[in-house]
């Protein structure tokens, strides 16, 4: 967990979609940097987000009150919201607070990226 | 547990706990009630009760039972006050009080033991069957109460049950604090006349009191000790003890943290009494007992003006009346007890207090018999007593002999009690934890075991470092035996020598006399002299010569004709300690070899330490913030699997103790800004206690958010609600506790088949 503190979110970008990487417990410091992370993406231009779990083990109310915010966010920039590789556990804490009425789940990150129309297959590493 | 069971039609009548809660006395109360029983018809039980052990609770609910089992058998209950001044208004009130509660029994109308009455009531009340014995007993009554004849009114009320005919039931009368009967004014003695009476009517009966004061009375009376069984009442053990702190703390709305009820338990020694006013007095100061300091303020208060203080100075006014007098046996009874001295002169005190012969006695009779101290013609102990009287005689001896400032002995009396409660504790855990030398000793009856297990250096050349297994085995080949004698008694070296409390603690030395061979004559009989020192390494030489010869000058001193040195050390002795040991004829013996012994001397299972309570729980105090509740999720991860619980359990489980630290954290305004974590494994559930100092809001806990002005505020409340929400969801059973200055969540998983947790 330490080692998160002052680390960057890895993220990148498939055309004007921005995946970005949750690490393995979304709490209030990650979750706030995934957030700005988000934001980031969205202010350059992005169209449609991809926060994908794959590492993540454990999420906190905290953490998924941030994603709440980052849906609000992405939904007044008019861009898309995916979920991917969320683990049953988590899925099960989104539904229980209503999280998931508001955004798709894929099983992975490609599948998020063919949910999304406009599909850019070069990656950009940031 | 001697928990009673309940049930549900159970009334309650005379008892002042219900049914299920009366703790401890079970195999007490039945014995209580086989007195009723035909085939006892006409003995007498003695109740004999360690001061303080509390007996009264024991004879209501025994009455309650009888009551409720609405049988032939009639129960009556009758305690002796310190408000009755004489021997006649004493057993008028018994006449008055046996004829409501046989009316309450026989119209089975429980209020009525309780309703103010005139004997006109009673004849009007009495039912047909009973009507004339009762209107025959209350004009000879009206005739005997104006003769003059004091001693004849004490029998005629006393002698009351005995006119009950056969055919309306058997009158079982209880008679409670016979040590106050004794004491009353007057020149009728109302404590033999109870003896005389009772003792000699057909029916049984239970005398109840203070165990000392019953046997002299009952010598004094000269009962029929033939026609008398005993049963004797000493403090609950430290569980039922522990459970009774539980039981009344609930009842008197006191939040006491499981350390603070340890805590009363010993330093209450295990009595109902104190334990049960000192929860009072909590709830009077609305005090809770969370902590050492919670309790010994109050401890404190207690002892310069609560129930403690009452009790002890209506019993020291009991003993002598005069306060000049007064003052002086306190100077002299906390003088004696804190210099340790077992044996002071009579004399010497005879002269300090200034009292006549007669009045001397009484007022060494009363001590003694209160075990305030312990009298044997000459010399006195003033040693004993439980702690809460010593600490009681030491804080009136600052106020009324030293003129110390009251603010000054508060804060000793605090100081003190907070610096002894760790040591407590920590003999209560130690003793807990080890053999009993005492215990061991007197299992000692004349088995053979294998020489070695008194030979350290023999032990530990050939199985030092071997498996347990494999030391079994090689002591089945062992062909030297040691033939132990038989112990026939056993006590502290603190009995023979106080000196002794300077160097080790009582349990660690012992005496034990015994006879070789179970031969009961001089030339076998033999005395241990045993002691365990303190050591985390092989005892050096030079200290197993200074207790050689301390055990060595005991035998001496005390004209032992012949004794046998056993020394034991945690980790065993040097090689020239043990040659030494070996030059004087002394045995020596290593933990390991102790509890070898103990295998091999106890099948009786009673010499085994007996485990803790809490093997199965951990403990983890986590400071707030830094991501600790990973902390705490991973650790109950790890006691979650040993349970077998599902993966998908053990993440709600996690998810769960995340959510209460984080509210624990941001809600509680903790001074500390620690969590304290408590995981108990259980059969079939893992229950987790997350606790915090400091005060939670109102809406936490209540499953409802308040409404809020600010956005800020109600995302804030919208996530605390999601935060609990996750917790009763995910968990299957919650519960809130607020005390006063913490609060504590207690979350349950159960343990289910894999498929209904998937």
């Amino acid at each position: 967990m330490d080692s998160l503190i002052g680390a960057t979110v890895r993220s990148h970008c498939v055309g004007t979609t921005a995946v970005v990487y949750a690490s393995d417990y979304l709490n209030k410091l990650t979750g706030e940097k995934i957030e700005r992370e988000c934001r980031r993406q969205l202010d350059s231009g992005c169209r449609a987000l991809v926060i994908d779990f794959g590492d993540t083990q454990l999420v906190n109310s905290i953490g998924i009150s941030i994603l709440l915010g980052i849906i609000n966010v992405a939904e007044k920039n008019g861009a898309q919201v995916v979920f991917s590789d969320v683990n049953n556990q988590t899925v099960e804490l989104f539904d229980m607070l209503g999280l998931t009425r508001h955004v798709a789940l894929a099983r992975n990150e490609q599948e998020a990226l063919s949910n999304i129309s406009g599909l850019d297959p070069t990656p950009t590493l940031h | 547990m001697n928990t009673l069971t309940s049930s549900d039609n159970f009334r309650r009548v005379l008892g002042r706990v219900p049914r299920h809660e009366f703790v401890g006395r079970a195999t007490e109360l039945d014995r209580v009630a086989a007195q009723a029983k035909p085939q006892k018809s006409g003995r007498g039980l003695l109740l004999l009760m360690a001061p303080s052990a509390g007996v009264s609770e024991l004879l209501r609910q025994t009455f309650d039972q009888f009551f409720n089992e609405r049988s032939e058998v009639i129960p009556i209950y009758f305690g002796f006050t310190r408000h009755e001044t004489t021997a006649v208004s004493a057993a008028i009130a018994f006449l008055n009080n046996f004829l409501q509660q046989y009316l309450a029994f026989r119209r089975n109308e429980p209020a009525l033991c309780n309703s103010a009455l005139t004997l006109q009531d009673i004849v009007e009340l009495a039912p047909p069957a009973d009507l004339d014995w009762i209107d025959q007993l209350v004009q000879l009554y009206g005739r005997v109460r104006f003769s003059n004849d004091d001693k004849e009114l004490v029998r005629f009320c006393l002698g009351a049950p005995q006119r009950v005919p056969t055919a309306s039931g058997r009158p079982f009368v209880m008679l409670d604090g016979s040590e106050l009967a004794e004491d009353l004014n007057n020149a009728v003695a109302l404590g033999t006349e109870l003896l005389h009476v009772f003792g000699r009517s057909n029916q049984a009966f239970v005398l109840a009191g203070l165990r000392r004061q019953i046997i002299n009375a009952a010598h004094e009376a000269e009962c029929n000790f033939e026609s008398l069984d005993m049963l004797r009442l000493e403090q609950l053990e430290a569980e039922e003890a522990n459970l009774l702190v539980e039981n009344v703390a609930r009842r008197q709305q006191v939040p006491t943290s499981r350390e603070v009820r340890e805590l009363l338990v010993q330093q209450f020694g295990g009595s109902p009494f104190f334990i049960t006013n000192f929860l009072q007095a909590a709830r009077e100061h609305n005090a809770a007992l969370v902590s050492y300091l919670d309790c010994e303020r109050l401890y404190a208060d207690e002892l310069l003006g609560g129930y403690l203080r009452r009790h002890f100075d209506e019993l020291l006014e009991e003993v002598v009346q005069q306060l000049d007098t007064r003052i002086a046996l306190i100077r002299l009874l906390w003088e004696a007890a804190a210099s340790g001295e077992k044996s002071v002169s009579v004399e010497a005190w005879r002269k300090r207090l200034r009292l006549s012969g007669g009045e001397f006695v009484e007022l060494l009779r009363r001590l003694h018999i209160y075990e305030f101290l312990n009298w044997n013609g000459p010399t006195l102990d003033a040693t004993t007593g439980s702690q809460p009287w010593k600490d009681y005689l030491k804080v009136n001896y600052r106020l009324v002999v030293m003129n110390d400032p009251r603010a000054l002995v508060v804060a000793d009396a605090i100081a003190d009690s907070l610096k002894r409660a760790p040591h407590t504790m920590a003999l209560h855990y130690r003793k807990l934890g080890r053999f009993s030398l005492r215990d061991i000793v007197g299992q000692f009856d004349c088995q053979h075991v294998p020489r070695l297990l008194f030979d350290y250096s023999t032990f530990a050349t050939k199985y030092k470092g071997v498996s347990d297994d494999e030391l079994l085995e090689g002591l089945k080949t062992e062909s030297e035996f040691l033939k132990l004698p038989q112990t026939v008694h056993v006590a502290s070296c603190y009995s023979f020598k106080s000196d002794f409390r300077q160097v080790c603690q009582e349990e660690k030395c012992v005496v034990g006399h015994a006879f070789e061979d179970g031969a009961y004559n001089d030339a076998h009989e033999i005395i241990w002299l045993v002691a365990e020192i303190e050591s985390k390494l092989e005892v050096e030489q030079n200290t197993a010569e200074l207790w050689f010869e301390r055990l060595d000058s005991l035998g001496h001193t005390l004209g032992f004709r012949r004794y046998q040195v056993w020394l034991i050390s945690n980790e065993g002795f040097t090689t020239e300690a043990s040659s030494f040991l070996q030059s004087r004829g002394a045995l020596s013996s290593s933990q390991h070899q102790l509890e070898v012994l103990v295998d091999q001397v106890g099948a009786d299972k009673s010499l085994q330490p007996q485990p803790l309570d809490e093997a199965d729980e951990f403990l983890m105090v986590v400071p707030m913030g830094d991501d600790n509740e990973m902390l705490a999720a991973s650790t109950v991860e790890q006691v979650a699997r040993r349970l077998a619980f599902p993966p998908a359990a053990i993440n709600q489980i996690k998810t769960a103790i995340v959510e209460a630290c984080i509210n624990a954290s941001e809600h509680s305004h903790s001074p500390d800004r620690k969590i304290y974590q408590r995981f108990r494994v259980e059969s079939d559930k893992l229950v987790v206690t997350i606790s915090s100092r400091g005060i939670l809001p109102t809406n936490v806990g209540s499953g409802n958010s308040s409404p809020s002005n600010t956005e800020n505020n109600k995302a804030a409340d919208e996530r605390r609600g999601w935060g609990l929400k996750l917790i009763r969801t995910l968990m299957d059973e919650v519960e809130f506790e607020r005390v006063d200055e913490g609060t504590s969540l207690r979350m349950i998983k159960y343990l289910r088949n894999s498929s209904s947790n998937a």
